[in-house]
């Protein structure tokens, strides 16, 4: 059986992208265009795992993130952090060690936009085996 | 021979034992003598009286003898008695008168009695009334005369014969003449023996008092002499103790010790000659003695070295090659006042122009009259050189001082300004002596970190960069100061530099927005590049797989990030393109209203309630009506999307604002959004930022702010983090003339805004 990956992001065309690429790869796909999207879905569909957006109104993938890892029904889900930003000019949004300070698990991958394929789908297959 | 003889005769007698002893032997001598006379003629005269006394008694015996004869008539005996008396030595006569003047008897062989005029006996001339006894010295002093009265007896005038008359008192004298040779005799040789007694004491001592001197002072005399010779030809030191305790000892150690002393002084004062006259060659100044007659009577050696001997020439020739006396000469001044006198001249030395100073000052001699004038001359060629240099360089200083393109102020210590340049005042307008801090910025104490109080303290260099706020214009100033010290190395002052570095400041903030538009632009030619693959990935799928819809979808990926990616660069190439606006006649109400209506249905999507604070008719006026509406659009869109915020709850708001006020058009974009914090709504219209993530570009308020600018008007923002913001533009207002048509001249000026 398929593997569900729920796919969020705010704008569609990053949506059609990836769900196109992981659909082409023999994944089972679900969308969601913001943070609160997100959040239901997650719950809602239990996914194998997450990619999301790290910027996005209604909830930005930070704060999203923090309420899937404190939630215990859903916290083991694996997240794949997709982000627009590099890190060294923005150093306001150096989420990654932001993170980390955070008592909370980080992200299982991140993925920096433009996004490789392969890489993705490497990320992909090492998390979920 | 004989010379010679006379030679030492006359040293003889000018040597001090002669006269010594010579007038030493004289007193002595001439003493003896009166008192030799002296005790000769009381001899003498004792002996007359002893004389007297004799012939007294002799007299009285012959009275006696008289008186017997006469009583007893024997007259021979008075005769004889006379005659064994003046048989006598020493009696040369014996006269008896009767009180007639009757010779009666005598020694003198007379016969009978002889009358006698004795009227001018200076004895016998009374004979009749004087009852004394007398007598009398011969002019030649050889015999002596007694005359001894006979006097009225009462026997005489009772006796029988023939009686006296009472009445009669005086009946006769006996006069007595004794030779005085043999006294004069004996008092001759007593003369004799004593002068002769006195020569030979007046001889003794000579020789004595001779030999003593001899003895004695010559040779301490000889000696003195010998030493003052030697000193005067100053080859005496004195040695050794003088021993002995007489007078002449003490006159040595005296004689000594004034040596000692005069060689003392000779020395201090060779010294100090010495001292002096190489003072007076060596000195590095030309120094010459010039007497009344304007002549040189001593040059030192830099004189000679420089002119030549000039000794004994005029000084106008010796100095100048005059031949006549300068002008205004500081010698005659000196001659004729006594003071000191200083005149400044310029000489010919050796072909050149040399500036020298001339200082005079009088010579007195020993009665305080001015003999001479000392003349001091130095070249300050070089320090007039120097110094011109000096004050050369002193105006370049104050040229740089003054035109330096800084405000340069000098400060003391208590914050006064003492000098500014004329920078400053240009700026901030004469200010010597108010508190800098007052006329800098406009403060009634001083600053906080204030450089000059530090400088103060730590005598370097400092600085500190500062921001002045003018008319609301901030001004960027790096202000260095340094320490202003005196001799001592004492700071004195401060001088404090102050370079308006705005613009480098803005330049440098450009270079940082340049940097950051850079990033920014990649960033966003990033996400477009990712929507492309994205797209282009969709596209290959659906052909691999024959699905047309993920053909269109691919496909509308594409052509819409190529859309954007084409905004992109029109945004760019607006951003950094110099383009002059577009000026149409337009109502600012209509282009307002334009941009609303542009909006509504996003603001309604939102939830934002876009109002509308402008009347729709408002005066025509000259704008770009595309710049203007593309600078609005992204003001309100911007608005719009502050106030998306992760409370739904609240309804937000947007205003669109416009007026006109006087020569301006305001418009006024507000919300009560998120705000922003301060350092963003400072580099707001200046950076490369977006806040739409991959969906905006970053360039809209670059590109606002520049269509304002070019518009000649201003735009600005308040913002409070939680509130929202407000953007401010002011345009000036280009009114229209004569339908619509405007004046090629204020186009023109405009155009140049």
């Amino acid at each position: 059986m398929a593997k569900k990956i729920l796919v969020i992001d705010d704008e569609p065309d990053m949506v059609t992208f990836l769900s196109t690429l992981l659909e082409d790869n023999g994944y089972e796909i679900l969308t969601a265009s913001d943070g609160d999207e997100g959040l239901l879905k997650v719950k809602k569909e239990k996914p194998d795992l997450v990619s999301l957006d790290l910027l996005m109104p209604n909830k930005t993938g930070i704060k999203m993130f923090r309420e899937l890892r404190r939630d215990p029904e859903i916290s083991a889900i694996p997240v794949v952090m997709v982000t627009g930003f590099a890190t060294d000019d923005t150093p306001n949004m150096d989420f990654k060690k932001w993170i980390h300070e955070r008592s909370i698990r980080p992200p299982e991958a991140y993925i920096e936009k433009p996004v490789d394929k392969d890489a993705l789908l490497k990320e992909i297959k090492r998390i979920l085996g | 021979m004989l010379k010679n003889a006379i030679h030492f005769v006359k040293r003889f007698t000018r040597s001090l034992s002669f006269k010594i002893s010579f007038y030493a032997g004289l007193v002595i001598f001439l003493a003896l003598l009166v008192f030799s006379y002296k005790t000769i003629s009381s001899q003498e005269s004792s002996f007359i009286k002893k004389t007297v006394k004799d012939s007294v008694k002799d007299s009285e015996v012959i009275k006696a003898a008289i008186g017997n004869g006469m009583m007893t008539k024997e007259r021979g005996v008075i005769r004889e008695i006379i005659n064994a008396i003046g048989m006598t030595e020493g009696f040369r006569e014996i006269n008896i008168y009767d009180q007639k003047g009757i010779l009666y008897y005598s020694t003198k062989q007379i016969k009978s009695p002889v009358p006698i005029n004795l009227s001018n006996d200076p004895l016998l001339y009374d004979l009749k009334t004087n009852s004394h006894v007398r007598h009398k010295i011969s002019d030649d002093g050889s015999v002596i005369t007694v005359v001894n009265p006979l006097l009225n007896i009462p026997s005489c005038s009772a006796s029988a014969c023939h009686a006296h008359p009472e009445i009669e008192k005086i009946l006769g004298a006996v006069e007595l003449k004794i030779g005085l040779s043999n006294i004069r005799q004996e008092i001759s040789r007593n003369s004799h023996k004593t002068i002769a007694f006195a020569i030979a004491l007046f001889l003794v001592i000579c020789t004595m008092s001779g030999a003593a001197v001899l003895l004695f002072v010559n040779p301490a005399v000889k000696n003195l002499q010998e030493k003052t010779s030697k000193m005067a030809k100053g080859e005496y030191e004195p040695h050794g103790q003088t021993v002995g305790k007489d007078e002449m000892a003490d006159l040595t150690r005296a004689f000594d010790y004034m040596s000692l002393q005069i060689n003392l002084r000779t020395n201090q004062l060779d010294t100090s000659r010495r001292m002096y006259k190489a003072l007076f060659d060596e000195a590095p100044c030309y120094l010459t003695v010039i007497d009344k007659n304007f002549r040189i009577s001593r040059a030192n050696r830099t004189f000679n070295a420089q002119f030549g001997e000039k000794v004994n020439q005029h000084c106008f020739a010796g100095y100048k090659n005059k031949s006549s006396r300068c002008e205004n000469c500081p010698v005659e001044k000196t001659f004729y006042d006594g003071s000191s006198h200083q005149s400044e001249e310029i000489w010919n030395i050796d072909g050149h122009e040399s500036h020298v100073i001339v200082k005079t000052s009088p010579i007195f001699d020993e009665k305080g009259q001015i003999e001479e004038v000392l003349e001091m001359a130095i070249d300050v060629t070089l320090l007039k050189k120097l110094q011109f240099k000096i004050e050369q360089q002193r105006q370049e200083f104050q040229y740089l001082f003054e035109n330096v393109p800084c405000y340069l102020t000098v400060v003391d210590k208590d914050f006064n300004i003492i000098r500014h340049n004329n920078f400053f005042a240009r700026d901030f307008g004469v200010a010597e002596g108010k508190k800098c801090f007052q006329v800098y910025k406009g403060l009634e104490e001083k600053c906080d970190n204030c450089p000059v109080e530090k400088t103060f303290q730590n005598r370097a260099v400092n600085y500190s960069e500062e921001i002045w706020r003018k008319k609301g214009e901030d001004t960027y100033i790096i202000v260095y100061t340094a320490p202003v010290m005196d001799e001592k190395g004492d700071v004195t002052a401060v001088m404090e530099m102050s370079t308006n570095i705005t613009e480098v400041k803005r330049l440098q903030g450009q270079l940082a927005i340049l940097g950051e538009t850079i990033a920014g632009m990649s960033h966003s030619i990033k996400n477009i590049l990712s929507g492309l693959q994205g797209g282009v990935y969709v596209i290959d799928s659906g052909l691999t797989r024959g699905r047309d819809d993920r053909v269109k979808a691919g496909w509308t990926m594409v052509k819409h990030n190529v859309e954007k990616i084409s905004d992109l660069v029109k945004g760019i190439l607006y951003a950094s393109k110099e383009r002059e606006p577009e000026y149409q006649q337009y109502e600012l109400g209509q282009l307002l209203t334009e941009v609303c209506d542009l909006y509504e249905a996003k603001a309604k999507d939102e939830g934002v309630q876009l109002i509308r604070d402008f009347q729709r008719r408002i005066t025509s006026c000259l704008i770009d009506p595309g710049g203007v509406h593309s600078a609005l659009s992204n003001l309100v869109s911007n608005a719009i999307h502050a106030c998306r915020t992760e409370d739904t709850e609240i309804s937000h708001h947007v205003v669109v604002y416009g007026r006109t006020e006087r020569d301006r058009l305001i418009i006024k974009v507000s919300d009560d959004g998120v705000g922003m914090p301060e350092e963003i709504s400072q580099n707001l219209f200046t950076k490369f930022y977006s806040t739409k993530g991959s969906k905006g570009t970053g360039l809209g308020l670059v590109i606002t702010r520049k269509v304002i600018l070019e518009h000649g008007g201003t735009i600005k923002v308040e913002s409070k983090e939680g509130q929202g913001s407000v953007f401010i533009i002011e345009l000036p207002f280009r009114e229209v003339i004569d339908g619509g048509e405007v004046e090629n001249e204020s186009l023109l000026e405009f155009s140049q805004l």
